[in-house]
C-alpha cells in the first residue's frame, strides 16, 4: 500500500545548515535585544527579561531551530537568518541540554535516518512516535504544563490527529493529557541534576589539533588530523586532512560552531563535496558523524581524541580483524601512541613499519587456529577490538532494514542513496551460527545485487523501475520521483528489494541479505527527523 | 491530473458579495425534475453536475474560498448541494439550478477560534437544518487550547452569514453523520450514535469501538465519504479480526472486512462481515439491485457476495479511486475522488463503460453524491 500512497506536500524551509557557521554568532546582549524585538509581541511576561513558553523548555540547537523557524511559518515571526541564528545560540546556551541528557538520540542529530526506535513504553511509541521520531521529544525537557501546551498545540494544529490510526481506537486527547503529559514531566522534566552539574562544568576546550578515525558504509575507513583554531566567541575555523584506508587522500576546510558548551557543528567542504559535521565533545574526545550536506545518508562515523591532551587514545584498528596463520598489515589510529600496542594471545608483532604519536604501522603474525576477539590498548589507552578468524560462517547485510527514496527529476528533493555494508561473522567456538558465542568479524568487501522481496515486488518488477544497486560498492541509486507510465497504474518508482551481498571466503562463496524499501521522497526534512 | 493542481490562488473578494458565481463552461440550465443526476466537487473551486442518462457533465458551478475537502451533502429536495470547504473551516449550500450560493456558515464562532469540521455535517431530513459537528481550538497569543466539540445546528434559510441556533456537547472522533426520517441524527465516531437534535441527548446506535462480539478485535472505521444512496442505507466499513477461539491469537486470526448499517427510513441497524480482507478500501456501498452483493474500491474495484463472505469479482483500474456510488437502477457503478474523472462500470459485468473528465484539478478526498431530482 506504501507506494501507492500520495503523500500530503509540505514544504520545510529549514536545514541543518542553517546552524553551521557562516557568519560570527553575535553576543548575548544582541540575543536579547533580538528577542525583545521579536518574541515579546507574543510572548511577553510580567516580569522584564522574561518570556512566557520560551523560559520554560530547554532543547538542541537544531530544537531550538526548528521551533522558530515555526514561529516564523504557523505565526508569521519576522526574523532575518541572522538575528535567527544569534536567538538559537542564546537558547541553546542558556537552555539546552547537558551531554547526557543527548545519551541515547544523538542518532537523530547525527542524521541516522535509517534507525529503527525502539521504546519500553508502548503508549509514548504510539502517542508520540509515529510521526516523527521519538528522539525528537526524548531531545527535550520540559514540565508537565509545557508538555500539555505541545499536546493542544498537536491537536490545535492537526485537528485529523484523532482521527488517524493508534488515534481513532483510543480517547486520544485525555490520554495524551492525562497519561502522556505525567510520563513525559517524569522522564523528560525542565530541572534535572544533569544540566545544573554541567552549568557549573568545565567545558572542553575545541581548539588545537584532533585525530579523527572514520568510516563510511561502501566506502571504508579513513583517519586524518582536524585542526581547529578559534575565529570569535564558540566559532572555529577547522582544516581537516586525512586519507582513506586505500591511501586516497581526503581534505577539506570549514567552519564551526560550538553549542552549549559541547555541541560541535561544522561546515565544510570536503574534496568539492559539502559536507556537515554533528560531533559531541567530551574532554578530550569528540564523537559523531560527518555526512554530505545534500545526501546525509552519505556519511562517516567519526570518534577522535586531541593530539595534545596528553591523553593515550586509540581511536581504531585499521582492518579491525585478521585471518589466523597470515601475517598482515595493520594501522592503528589514535593519539599518544608509542610503544608495543598488545595484541592479545596469538598475534605477533613481526614488524613495526612506521611509528609517530598518532600513528603505528606494524606487521602481525596470527597464530594458526587463533580465533576470537581480542580488545586491543597501547599503554594506558582504551581499547579496540580485533577480530581473529580462520573462517566466515555467515555474512549480514547493515543496515539489514532501510529505506532509500527516489527523488530528482526536476522535484525538489535529491534521491536519498541505499549504503551497505557486508559484515562477515564467525560462529564462535561451537561452530553453529546463530549462537551467542557468534562474533562479528568486520565488514568485507563484497559483490552487491538486489532482488524483488516479496512476490508483490516481482508483480510490479521492483527491480526493474526501483533503482540500481552497484555490484562493487553496494551504493543504490534509486529511481527517479513522479509517475512512471511504464509502471502498472503509473505509479511512481517505489518498490520492496532484498539486498544481497555475496562474499568470497577461499573457495566458498557466502551471502547475506536484508530488505530496503524504496519509497517517496521526504516532503518535509526538518532538522530533527 | 498533476499534483500542481493543488497551487491556487483564493479568488478573494469574491466571498460574499457576489452572490451569482460564475457559471461553467455549460450553460447554467436548471435541473429537470425525475432525472438522475452526480454532483462533486473538485479543485480550484468546481462543483459539478453530471447527467447520468447520458453520463455526460452538464454544469460546472463555482464556489467561494479555497478548497478541501469538497465533501458534498445533497438536500432533500435535491435543489442545494452543501459543500465543506475552505480547509474544513466553511459549509457553502449552493443552488444547483442557477448556481447561486444561497447558504454559509463559518464554524468558527469567535475571533480567536480556529474550528474544522472533519466531514461531519448532515441536513434533516425536512431540509430545514443543517448539522455539524465542528471541533474548535482557542487560538491564544502563545498557545493553543483544543476545545471540546460540540453540535452546532443552523438553520438553513439563514442565508450567507448562517449563526448556529443551536449548540449541543458532542462526542469527540466524530466524522460522517447522516439523519434518519425521524429526525433522528447518527454521527459515526468511536461508537455510532443516535442524536435527538432537539435534546442534544443521545444514545448508542450501532457499538463499534465498545461492540461485544465475542471473540473479535474492536473494528476499525475510517470513514470520510458520507454517500447518500437510493435505498436510504448510510453505510460504511470496518476492518476487524476474528479469533479462532478463546486464545485469541492473532496469528490465526480472520482478517475480514465488514460494514455497520443504518437505514435511514426504518432506524433498523446491521453490523456484517462481508469477507475476507485482501486488499485495502477506501469506500464501499451495496447494491440497490440485490443488497446482497457489496463494492469496494481504491486500487482496484470489487464485488462480494455478503451471505457467501466471498470476493465474487474484480477489476483492475486505471487510477485509484477513493469514492463510489450507484446509480438507482444498480447497473453503473460509478468512481470518482483521487484525481479528475470520473470513471463509469458495469455492475454486472464490472467493465469499464465509461469516463467523464472534468474541467479543474484533482476530486481529491471530495465526496460524489447521485440523486435523482
Ligand atoms: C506572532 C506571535 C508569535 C511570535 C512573534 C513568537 N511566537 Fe512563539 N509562539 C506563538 C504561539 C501562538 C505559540 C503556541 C503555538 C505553537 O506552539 O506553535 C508559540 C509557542 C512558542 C514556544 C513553545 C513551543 C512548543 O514546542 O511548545 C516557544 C519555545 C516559542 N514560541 C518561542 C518563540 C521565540 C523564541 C520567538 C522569537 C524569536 C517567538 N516564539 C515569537 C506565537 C509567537
Ligand atoms: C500526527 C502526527 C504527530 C503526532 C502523533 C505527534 N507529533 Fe509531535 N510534531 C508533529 C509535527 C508535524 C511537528 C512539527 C511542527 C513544526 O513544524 O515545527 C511536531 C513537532 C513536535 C515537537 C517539536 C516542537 C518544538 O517546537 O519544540 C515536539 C517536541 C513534539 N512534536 C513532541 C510530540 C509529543 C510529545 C507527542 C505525543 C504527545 C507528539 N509529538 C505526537 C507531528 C506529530
Amino acid at each position: 500500500m506504501l507506494k501507492r500512497r500520495r503523500l500530503p506536500h509540505a514544504l520545510s524551509l529549514l536545514s541543518v545548515a542553517m546552524l553551521a557557521a557562516s557568519v560570527n554568532a553575535q553576543a548575548q546582549g544582541d540575543a536579547e535585544t533580538v528577542m525583545a524585538q521579536t518574541c515579546a509581541a507574543c510572548h511577553s511576561s510580567d516580569k522584564e527579561g522574561q518570556y512566557t513558553r520560551i523560559d520554560n523548555q530547554r532543547k538542541t540547537p537544531e530544537g531550538w531551530l526548528m521551533t522558530i523557524a515555526r514561529m516564523q511559518v504557523m505565526h508569521g515571526l519576522k526574523i532575518s537568518d541572522e538575528d535567527r541564528r544569534t536567538v538559537v545560540k542564546y537558547l541553546a546556551d542558556r537552555q539546552g541540554l547537558a551531554p547526557d541528557e543527548t545519551e541515547g538520540s544523538r542518532y537523530a542529530l547525527e542524521r541516522r535516518l535509517n534507525t529503527l526506535e525502539t521504546f519500553d513504553s508502548q503508549q509514548f511509541t504510539e502517542t508520540c512516535a509515529r510521526c516523527h521520531s521519538g528522539a525528537r521529544v526524548e531531545l527535550q525537557r520540559r514540565p508537565a504544563e509545557e508538555w500539555e501546551h505541545l499536546v493542544h498545540f498537536h491537536l490545535g494544529q492537526w485537528p485529523s490527529l484523532e482521527y488517524q490510526a493508534l488515534s481513532r481506537d483510543r480517547d486520544w486527547l485525555p490520554l495524551a493529557l492525562n497519561e502522556m503529559v505525567p510520563e513525559l514531566a517524569a522522564q523528560l522534566p525542565l530541572e534535572t541534576d544533569a544540566w545544573t552539574k554541567w552549568q557549573l562544568a568545565d567545558k572542553p576546550q575545541p581548539a588545537g589539533q584532533w585525530r579523527l578515525a572514520g568510516h563510511m558504509p561502501g566506502r571504508g575507513s579513513m583517519s586524518g588530523v582536524m585542526s581547529v583554531e578559534a575565529q570569535g566567541k564558540d566559532v572555529y575555523s577547522l582544516n581537516f586532512e586525512g586519507r582513506y584506508a586505500d591511501g586516497t587522500p581526503i581534505n577539506g576546510k570549514g567552519q564551526a560552531i560550538v553549542y552549549t558548551g559541547y555541541e560541535w557543528r561544522g561546515d565544510l567542504e570536503i574534496d568539492g563535496t559539502p559536507m556537515r559535521q554533528v560531533f559531541a565533545l567530551a574532554g578530550g574526545r569528540l564523537e559523531g558523524r560527518m555526512f554530505e550536506t545534500l545526501h546525509d545518508e552519505v556519511g562517516f562515523d567519526i570518534s577522535g581524541a586531541r593530539i595534545d591532551s596528553g591523553e593515550q587514545a586509540l581511536l581504531a584498528l585499521q582492518p579491525s580483524f585478521l585471518k589466523s596463520g597470515e601475517s598482515a598489515e595493520l594501522t592503528l589510529v589514535g593519539t599518544g601512541l608509542g610503544g608495543q600496542p598488545d595484541f592479545g594471545d596469538g598475534v605477533e608483532v613481526e614488524e613495526v613499519l612506521a611509528s609517530s604519536a598518532t600513528e603505528m604501522r606494524v606487521r602481525v603474525k596470527v597464530a594458526d587456529g587463533a580465533s576470537g576477539v581480542r580488545e586491543v590498548r597501547i599503554g594506558d589507552s582504551d581499547t579496540q577490538s580485533l577480530s581473529l578468524y580462520d573462517r566466515i560462517d555467515s555474512v549480514r547485510v547493515v543496515p539489514d532494514y532501510s529505506v532509500s527514496r527516489i527523488g530528482g527529476n526536476g522535484s525538489s528533493t535529491p534521491k536519498v542513496y541505499g549504503l551497505f555494508d557486508a559484515e562477515a561473522w564467525s560462529a564462535g567456538a561451537d561452530g553453529e551460527t546463530g549462537t551467542a558465542d557468534d562474533y562479528r568479524i568486520g565488514v568485507v568487501p563484497a559483490t552487491w545485487r538486489v532482488e524483488p522481496f516479496d512476490e508483490r515486488a516481482a508483480e510490479d518488477e521492483d527491480v526493474r523501475f526501483a533503482g540500481t544497486m552497484d555490484a562493487a560498492t553496494g551504493r543504490f541509486t534509486p529511481g527517479a520521483a513522479g509517475p512512471n507510465p511504464e509502471r502498472r497504474m503509473s505509479t511512481n518508482n517505489a518498490g520492496n528489494l532484498k539486498v544481497i551481498a555475496e562474499v568470497a571466503d577461499g573457495e566458498r562463496t557466502l551471502s547475506g541479505s536484508g530488505q530496503m524499501i524504496v519509497t517517496v521522497q521526504r516532503w518535509n526534512n526538518p532538522p530533527i527527523p | 491530473m498533476t499534483p500542481q493542481n493543488k497551487i491556487f490562488a483564493a479568488p478573494l473578494g469574491l466571498l460574499m458579495t457576489a452572490v451569482v458565481l460564475g457559471s461553467g463552461p455549460v450553460q447554467a440550465a436548471a435541473l429537470e425534475s425525475g432525472k438522475e443526476y452526480m454532483a462533486v466537487t473538485n479543485y480550484p473551486n468546481n462543483v459539478h453536475v453530471l447527467d447520468l442518462d447520458s453520463d455526460t457533465l452538464i454544469k460546472s458551478c463555482q464556489l467561494p474560498d479555497a478548497f478541501g475537502p469538497g465533501t458534498l451533502q445533497m438536500a432533500p429536495d435535491k435543489h442545494t448541494a452543501y459543500i465543506l470547504n475552505n480547509h474544513y473551516e466553511d459549509i457553502y449550500g449552493v443552488d444547483l439550478d442557477s448556481c447561486e450560493l444561497v447558504f454559509h456558515a463559518k464554524m468558527s464562532q469567535a475571533p480567536n477560534e480556529r474550528t474544522k469540521t472533519l466531514f461531519s455535517f448532515a441536513v434533516s431530513p425536512d431540509g430545514k437544518e443543517l448539522y455539524a459537528v465542528q471541533n474548535p481550538t482557542e487560538l491564544h497569543r502563545d498557545h493553543y487550547r483544543v476545545q471540546p466539540p460540540r453540535l452546532a445546528v443552523y438553520d438553513t434559510a439563514a442565508g450567507l452569514d448562517a449563526k448556529p441556533v443551536r449548540t449541543f456537547e458532542a462526542p469527540r472522533q466524530v466524522t460522517v453523520m447522516q439523519t434518519g426520517a425521524d429526525g433522528s441524527l447518527y454521527m459515526v465516531g468511536p461508537d455510532v450514535y443516535k442524536m435527538n437534535v432537539e435534546t442534544g441527548e443521545r444514545e448508542v446506535a450501532i457499538p463499534s469501538r465498545n461492540w461485544q462480539r465475542p471473540n473479535y478485535t474492536p473494528p476499525d472505521v475510517l470513514s470520510v465519504w458520507p454517500i447518500q444512496t437510493a435505498t436510504r442505507d448510510f453505510t460504511f466499513m470496518y476492518t476487524t479480526a476474528r479469533f479462532q477461539d478463546e486464545t485469541q491469537n492473532l496469528e490465526t486470526a480472520d482478517w475480514l472486512w465488514g460494514y455497520m448499517n443504518i437505514n435511514l427510513d426504518t432506524g433498523e441497524t446491521e453490523t456484517r462481515d462481508f469477507g475476507p480482507i485482501t486488499e485495502v478500501y477506501f469506500t464501499g456501498t451495496r447494491s440497490p439491485k440485490d443488497p446482497n452483493l457489496m463494492f469496494g474500491v481504491l486500487n482496484r474495484l470489487t464485488k462480494y457476495d455478503v451471505e457467501k463472505q466471498e470476493l465474487i469479482q474484480a477489476a483492475e483500474l486505471d487510477h485509484s479511486y477513493y469514492c463510489i456510488a450507484i446509480n438507482g437502477a444498480g447497473d453503473k457503478v460509478y468512481l470518482a475522488g483521487t484525481f479528475n474523472d470520473v470513471a463509469i462500470y458495469d455492475a454486472d459485468s464490472l467493465e469499464k463503460i465509461g469516463n467523464i473528465e472534468l474541467p479543474g484539478g484533482d476530486m481529491a478526498i471530495t465526496s460524489s453524491q447521485i440523486f435523482v431530482r
